[in-house]
């Protein structure tokens, strides 16, 4: 769509664009060299941030996370399973991240991109290892029921750090889930107690064993992904920068400064011990400004 | 070729305890910086800082361009490499030579954990190869798990890395992986074994180029400072919760011990190069 | 560490089914709507372009509580295997959230809406403005509230717009159930699982031409003829909703 709504000079439009596409990498170090970015960010700045909890009305707790136009939509229904015999109190959480078509002109329908099952085992290796989550506080009746917690987030824009915005979206997904109130009905299965009807039905149902409630959310493990290109850092990548510049460093803190994972598959550039101490750096600046930006999204929420 | 120097004079070399070849030096002789970790028991009897008897053989396949089996202790992995094949995959790429990397588990189906390691297989294999040599060409890489017992992908990535070798598939340097894990705190362990790995509280992979025996790394201008010539890392992947600077002590721990591994790698890839000058 | 295995056990949702009696009464005329709108009345229609800046045009539309969103890539190469063709090729996909219903789903492709939407949209486009290639049109419904198809057709129609794509017009679609003796425009979920039949036309309002019209279920002549009529009423209406959310956005860009 852009060609057409360009208006003014055509013809320097037309050489640096053709630039941009012959000689990506050219293009690239050229603005390295006057340390700024062609969408005019400084080499370690990250793009502008949204959270917005509570997107899906049919979900028990969901959120939008934007960073840049990478956009992600994250999902918790909560269901009934019987927990395993090795953990009879514990619940469990699914992940399952989706990269529609609709997404990136690189999916297509019937061939699930390569990056979503590595993106979403990442996911869970974190959320499971970074102990935001009680595991146990999802338990119902121990032994017998427990909570199942399908997280499934879905990629509408694909525009790089697909992971942060990911991590993103389903970590304020998880402060946003309220856990819905069951009671055990004929059958032995629990059912949903429904707010407005307390009339005659529910007087032959088990009493309620649980209010509906909020789980404890204990120090959110939050992530940024750095570039790097020769000695260059560049923090938060767009997808045109990954696609060029193709060694990147998932760097996963807590917010009690714990690291949970740092994520380097290859590339052609070695990270030297320097170049990730800078990274784990700037990742701890950006929690500060993610947890802000987290807060802020449920302030306003609330208000509403 | 980056292995062709035949002088083992890396000074850290000696520093590490050598039970490639069944000899076993003193454990304290060994590893001096590291006497107050000793108390750890491990069920094999290693000390932290030892790896499992490794062993790597060439060539065992017949029909592959390029094969290795690899092992360490009891985790065994078979890699085959096949290619350079004319580009004929959706992947095929007119400017570089492409990779593909298929993982076959032991039994059953490849879930979401192979199909990962199957990506950072193939991110960690491009960045060693030179990708201008053959464009527009896939060479695949197939990877058998033979026996599970810990340091899976590690091995894996050292398999490969010798399967391409033997292929002659060319190479800007090796990879040698280890495993690091995290016993509580400040401990780290090398090259845990599966039972050992499951007690962990956290655990990283990380695949470092081999050390630099090579002439062109020998400049002058890079000697006169040690850090300019330290090895960057090339693949890192962790498990669990561990503080900044364990990482960072897993890391220096992993890069010390990758020297004695590199050592052994282009040892043992020495002598079937035709000719070594 | 590595987490529990993926097969994960048999889980069930603790929702209630058929909690709520039938809302109407056959031959009543008392019921209400469950969103309280009237029998003829259209909800408030959302529309809004550019919603995936990776694609080459895309919009993102809501009504109530079904919400859908459109991308269109290309025109671009046709599939290596496709014959050559002097006019340019179509290919639609449509596919649902694991959460778009109250009970999580499979997430899967809707292969019928999917063809459905290509015979929608195909008489609209200027198909031999791009021979050779192919345009995709890529449909993700995020909520299902009732009408999905209706909705995702006229959203698609807006992305093709927003994408650049020469169409003859652009396309509205409505539907109307009829539920006993009443006929129920634009009907949400909850309407549309009792109803007896349903209508649904796709049209080109400036031309007041139709691209698709399907009806199921039990209609006699007089009751098509009368659902017809509010049918292109009403798509008249969304189609000046669709123009003017497509004017706002030419007029932000040119500022």
């Amino acid at each position: 769509m852009g060609a057409q709504k360009n208006t003014g000079d055509w013809s320097s439009d037309m050489e640096i664009d053709a630039f941009r596409r012959l000689f990506p990498l050219r293009f690239y170090e050229r603005h390295l060299t006057e340390a700024i970015r062609p969408d005019a960010r400084p080499l370690k700045k990250c793009r502008d941030t949204s959270v917005a909890p509570g997107a899906v009305a049919t979900a028990d707790g969901s959120a939008l996370a934007k960073i840049g136009s990478t956009t992600m939509l994250a999902s918790i229904k909560m269901e009934v399973m019987t927990p395993s015999v090795d953990s009879p109190d514990e619940g469990n959480i699914a992940v399952e991240y989706y990269m529609p078509p609709i997404c990136s002109p690189i999916v297509r329908p019937g061939r699930p991109a390569e990056l979503a099952p590595v993106i979403a085992k990442q996911l869970s290796n974190t959320l499971l290892s970074s102990g935001m989550i009680d595991l146990k506080e999802l338990s119902i009746i121990s032994g017998k029921a427990a909570w199942m917690a399908y997280l499934d987030i879905y990629c509408l824009d694909a525009d790089g750090a697909l992971f942060d915005a990911a991590l993103l979206s389903a970590v304020a997904a998880f402060s946003h889930l309220n856990i819905p109130a069951v009671s055990l009905n004929d059958e032995g299965k629990l059912t949903i107690v429904s707010e407005e009807s307390n009339g005659e039905e529910n007087v032959e149902k088990e009493p309620v064993n649980r209010d509906r409630r909020k789980l404890t959310i204990s120090s959110i493990p939050l992530s940024l992904t750095c570039v790097l290109h020769k000695n260059y850092i560049l923090a938060d990548p767009t997808g045109e920068e990954e696609s060029i510049m193709e060694t990147s460093i998932t760097t996963v803190l807590n917010t009690s400064d714990q690291l949970i994972s740092l994520y380097k598959p290859g590339g052609p550039v070695l990270a030297s011990t320097a170049s990730i101490k800078e990274c784990v750096s700037l990742t701890r600046q950006r929690i500060k400004e993610l947890q802000d930006i987290l807060s802020d999204s449920f302030a306003s929420m609330d208000m509403n | 070729m980056a292995w062709g120097g035949s002088d083992p004079g890396c000074p850290l070399l000696r520093r590490l305890p050598d039970q490639t070849s069944g000899r076993r030096t003193t454990p304290a002789a060994g590893a001096p910086q590291f006497e107050g970790l000793m108390e750890i028991d491990r069920a094999d009897g290693r000390t932290p800082n030892q790896l499992r008897p490794l062993s790597c053989s060439r060539g065992v396949l017949h029909r592959a361009h390029g094969s290795a089996s690899w092992s360490q202790g009891n985790t065994q992995i078979l890699a085959a490499a096949y290619g350079p094949k004319a580009g004929t995959k959706k992947n095929e790429n007119p400017e570089r030579a492409s990779f593909e990397v298929i993982w076959k588990p032991k039994s059953g189906q490849i879930g979401k954990q192979e199909e990962e390691y199957e990506m950072i297989l193939k991110r960690t294999i491009q960045s060693i190869c030179v990708l201008t040599v053959n464009p527009n060409t896939t060479t695949s890489v197939i990877v058998q798990v033979v026996h599970d017992d810990g340091a899976l992908l590690p091995c894996a990535i050292n398999a490969a890395c010798a399967a391409l070798v033997d292929a002659g598939i060319p190479l800007k340097h090796l990879a040698v992986s280890i495993c690091c894990s995290l016993v509580e705190p400040g401990i780290v362990m090398l090259d845990p074994t599966k039972l050992e790995e499951e007690k962990m509280k956290a655990f990283t992979y990380l695949v470092f180029p081999n050390s630099s025996h090579s002439v062109l790394n020998k400049g002058s201008a890079q000697s006169e400072n040690n850090d300019e010539t330290e090895q960057g890392l090339i693949t890192s992947v962790t498990h669990g919760i561990m503080s900044v600077d364990d990482y960072l002590q897993c890391l220096e721990r992993g890069r010390a011990a990758t020297t004695k591994l590199s050592d052994f790698l282009r040892r043992n890839l020495q002598p079937q190069l035709p000719s070594n000058t | 560490m590595a987490g529990k295995p993926n097969d994960a056990p048999a889980t069930y949702s603790p929702s209630l089914k058929n909690k709520k009696h039938p809302f109407y009464k056959n031959s009543d005329l008392d019921w209400v709507r469950p969103d309280g709108r009237g029998f003829h009345q259209c909800r408030p229609a959302f529309f809004r372009t550019g919603a995936v800046n990776a694609a080459s045009g895309s919009a993102y539309a809501e009504l109530g509580n079904t919400k859908v969103i459109v991308s269109v890539f290309g025109p671009r190469e046709s599939k290596k295997a496709m014959m050559y063709s002097d006019i340019g090729r179509l290919n639609c996909n449509v596919s649902y959230t694991t959460f778009a219903t109250s009970v999580r789903g499979q997430g899967s492709d809707h292969k019928e809406f999917s063809s459905m939407l290509h015979k929608a949209l195909e008489g609209a486009i200027r198909l031999e403005t791009f021979p050779k290639t192919t345009v995709d049109i890529f449909a993700l419904v995020l909520e299902s509230g009732g009408s999905d198809f209706p909705v995702l057709i006229s959203c698609a129609s807006l992305a093709l717009a927003d994408a650049g794509i020469m169409l003859h017009d652009l396309v509205a679609a409505v539907a109307v159930s009829s539920l006993g003796s009443n006929l129920v425009i634009d009907p949400v979920s909850e309407e549309e699982s009792y109803q007896d039949g349903s209508l649904l036309i796709t049209c080109m309002p400036s031309r007041y031409e139709v691209t698709q019209l399907t009806i199921t279920g039990e209609w006699s002549t007089s009751r098509i003829n009368e659902a017809m009529e509010l049918c292109l009423d009403a798509c008249t209406k969304l189609g000046k909703v669709m123009r003017s959310c497509l004017k706002e956005a030419a007029s932000t860009t040119t500022d």
